[in-house]
C-alpha cells in the first residue's frame, strides 16, 4: 500500500509537518477527520488544532497525526472498491430504526 | 486562609474601595492585553497561530467584561463606561500590557510572562473569602490554562529554532521582564484587601511566585532570565505615551456615541 505523501507528491519534510486533525465530539463517537494544522510537531499541533476546531463545536478528545504516517490507497484503483455482483443483502436497508432494540444508551461526554 | 468565611463586610468604605480599584486594575489588564492581541488578527506567521491568539483576545476582552462587571456594580458604572468612557491616566494597567506588539517574538514573551502572572493572581483571589470573585477567579483560571501552554509551546520553539529565533526571543526577553514584573506592583488599598482575605499572598509573595514559574519554563526552553529590576507606575496611572494612542483607538467607535445600543 503506499504512502500517502508519494500519493500527494509531497515531500517527506513537508508532509511532516502538515497533521491531520481528528476530533471526537463525544465519548461514544469516533474521532472524525475535521481539517489540517500546519506545525513544527505533534504537540503544537494539538495546541493549534484546539481553537482550529473546537471554538463552536463539543470536544472531548483530539488526535493528530503527521500526513508522513499515514498509509493510503490511491484514486487510480477505483476496482479496488468496487462490486461486481448483487451485494445488496449486505446494506441492512430493510432494518427499521423503531426495531432497534431499546436498552441503555452510553452517556455522551 | 481564610476561606471559611461566607464573604467580605463590604459595608465598610475602606474594602469596598479598595475592592473596586483592585477589579478595575486587574480588568484594565485583560482589556489592554486581549486588545493588543487581537491586533495581530490577519497578520500572525500563520493562520492556525492567527485563529489562536484571536481566541485568546476574546478570552481576555471575556474576563475583562466579567471584572468590570463586578468593579461596576461598587462603583455604578456600566462596564462599557469603565472600558471606554476613562481617560489613559485613570487607567490602571501595568505598562506592560499597553505596549504595542512589536515582533511575534515580544508577543509571545508577553504572553507567556502576562499569563503565568496570570494564574498566580487568580489563585490569590480564588482563594480567596470573597465567594463571588473566588468563584469567578477559580471558572476564569480553566481558561488561563490553554494560554500559559500557548504561550509555553511557542516560546519553547521560538528559543529552541534557530540562533536568530533566538536571539530575538532573549532580546524580547530582556525588554518585556522589568514591565512584566510591574503587574505585580500593589493597587491603592491592597493591603487592606490582604487583610480583609479577599485576596490570599502579598503583592511581593506573588512575584515571588510567578517569578519562579517564569525561571523553571526559562531554564527548561534554555533562556536567560534578565535581572533588571521591576517597573512600575502604571497602577498609580503612570503610563507610557503608548496608551493614549491605544486608548484614542480602542475607544473612538464608542465615544462617538456613547449612548448607543450595541
Amino acid at each position: 500500500m503506499p504512502r500517502l505523501v508519494e500519493l500527494l507528491g509531497k515531500a517527506d519534510a513537508d508532509a511532516s509537518r502538515l497533521f491531520a486533525v481528528l476530533r471526537q465530539d463525544s465519548k461514544s463517537e469516533s474521532h472524525v477527520h475535521v481539517g489540517d494544522v500546519h506545525a513544527t510537531d505533534a504537540e503544537m499541533a494539538l495546541m493549534l488544532a484546539k481553537e482550529q476546531f473546537t471554538r463552536r463545536e463539543p470536544c472531548v478528545s483530539l488526535w493528530v497525526v503527521p500526513y508522513s504516517a499515514i498509509g493510503a490507497t490511491s484514486y487510480d484503483d477505483p476496482d479496488l472498491f468496487t462490486h461486481v455482483t448483487d451485494k445488496s443483502y449486505r446494506f441492512g436497508g430493510s432494518y427499521r430504526e423503531q426495531q432497534r432494540p431499546a436498552g441503555p444508551r452510553r452517556k455522551d461526554r | 486562609m481564610s476561606g471559611v468565611t461566607e464573604g467580605v463586610d463590604l459595608a465598610r468604605r475602606d474594602v469596598r474601595d479598595a475592592l473596586a480599584a483592585y477589579l478595575v486594575a486587574f480588568a484594565d489588564d485583560e482589556l489592554l492585553i486581549g486588545h493588543r492581541h487581537s491586533e495581530w488578527t490577519g497578520f500572525a506567521p500563520d493562520i492556525e497561530s492567527d485563529i489562536a491568539l484571536s481566541s485568546i483576545a476574546q478570552d481576555e476582552l471575556g474576563h475583562a467584561r466579567l471584572l468590570y462587571d463586578h468593579a461596576g456594580t461598587l462603583l455604578s458604572q456600566s462596564p462599557d463606561e469603565l472600558a471606554f468612557g476613562r481617560q489613559p491616566a485613570a487607567f490602571r494597567n501595568a505598562i506592560l500590557v499597553e505596549r504595542p506588539n512589536g515582533d511575534w517574538g515580544y508577543t509571545i514573551v508577553r504572553l507567556f510572562l502576562y499569563d503565568l502572572a496570570d494564574q498566580v493572581r487568580l489563585e490569590a483571589l480564588a482563594s480567596g473569602s470573597h465567594r463571588p470573585l473566588a468563584e469567578l477567579a477559580a471558572a476564569v483560571r480553566r481558561e488561563e490554562k490553554y494560554h500559559v501552554s500557548y504561550g509555553e509551546q511557542w516560546l519553547r520553539r521560538l528559543a529552541g529554532g534557530s540562533e536568530v529565533s533566538h536571539n530575538r526571543v532573549q532580546e524580547a526577553y530582556n525588554r518585556a521582564w522589568p514591565e512584566a514584573a510591574g503587574l505585580f506592583e500593589p493597587v491603592k488599598g491592597q493591603q487592606t484587601l490582604l487583610e480583609a482575605g479577599v485576596v490570599t499572598g502579598s503583592a511581593s509573595g506573588q512575584m515571588g511566585r510567578w517569578q519562579q514559574s517564569v525561571r523553571d519554563v526559562s531554564t527548561d526552553v534554555g533562556l536567560q532570565v534578565p535581572s533588571a529590576g521591576p517597573q512600575g507606575g502604571g497602577r498609580t496611572g503612570r503610563h507610557s505615551e503608548d496608551l493614549q494612542i491605544l486608548v484614542d483607538e480602542m475607544t473612538s467607535v464608542w465615544r462617538s456615541d456613547p449612548k448607543a445600543k450595541w
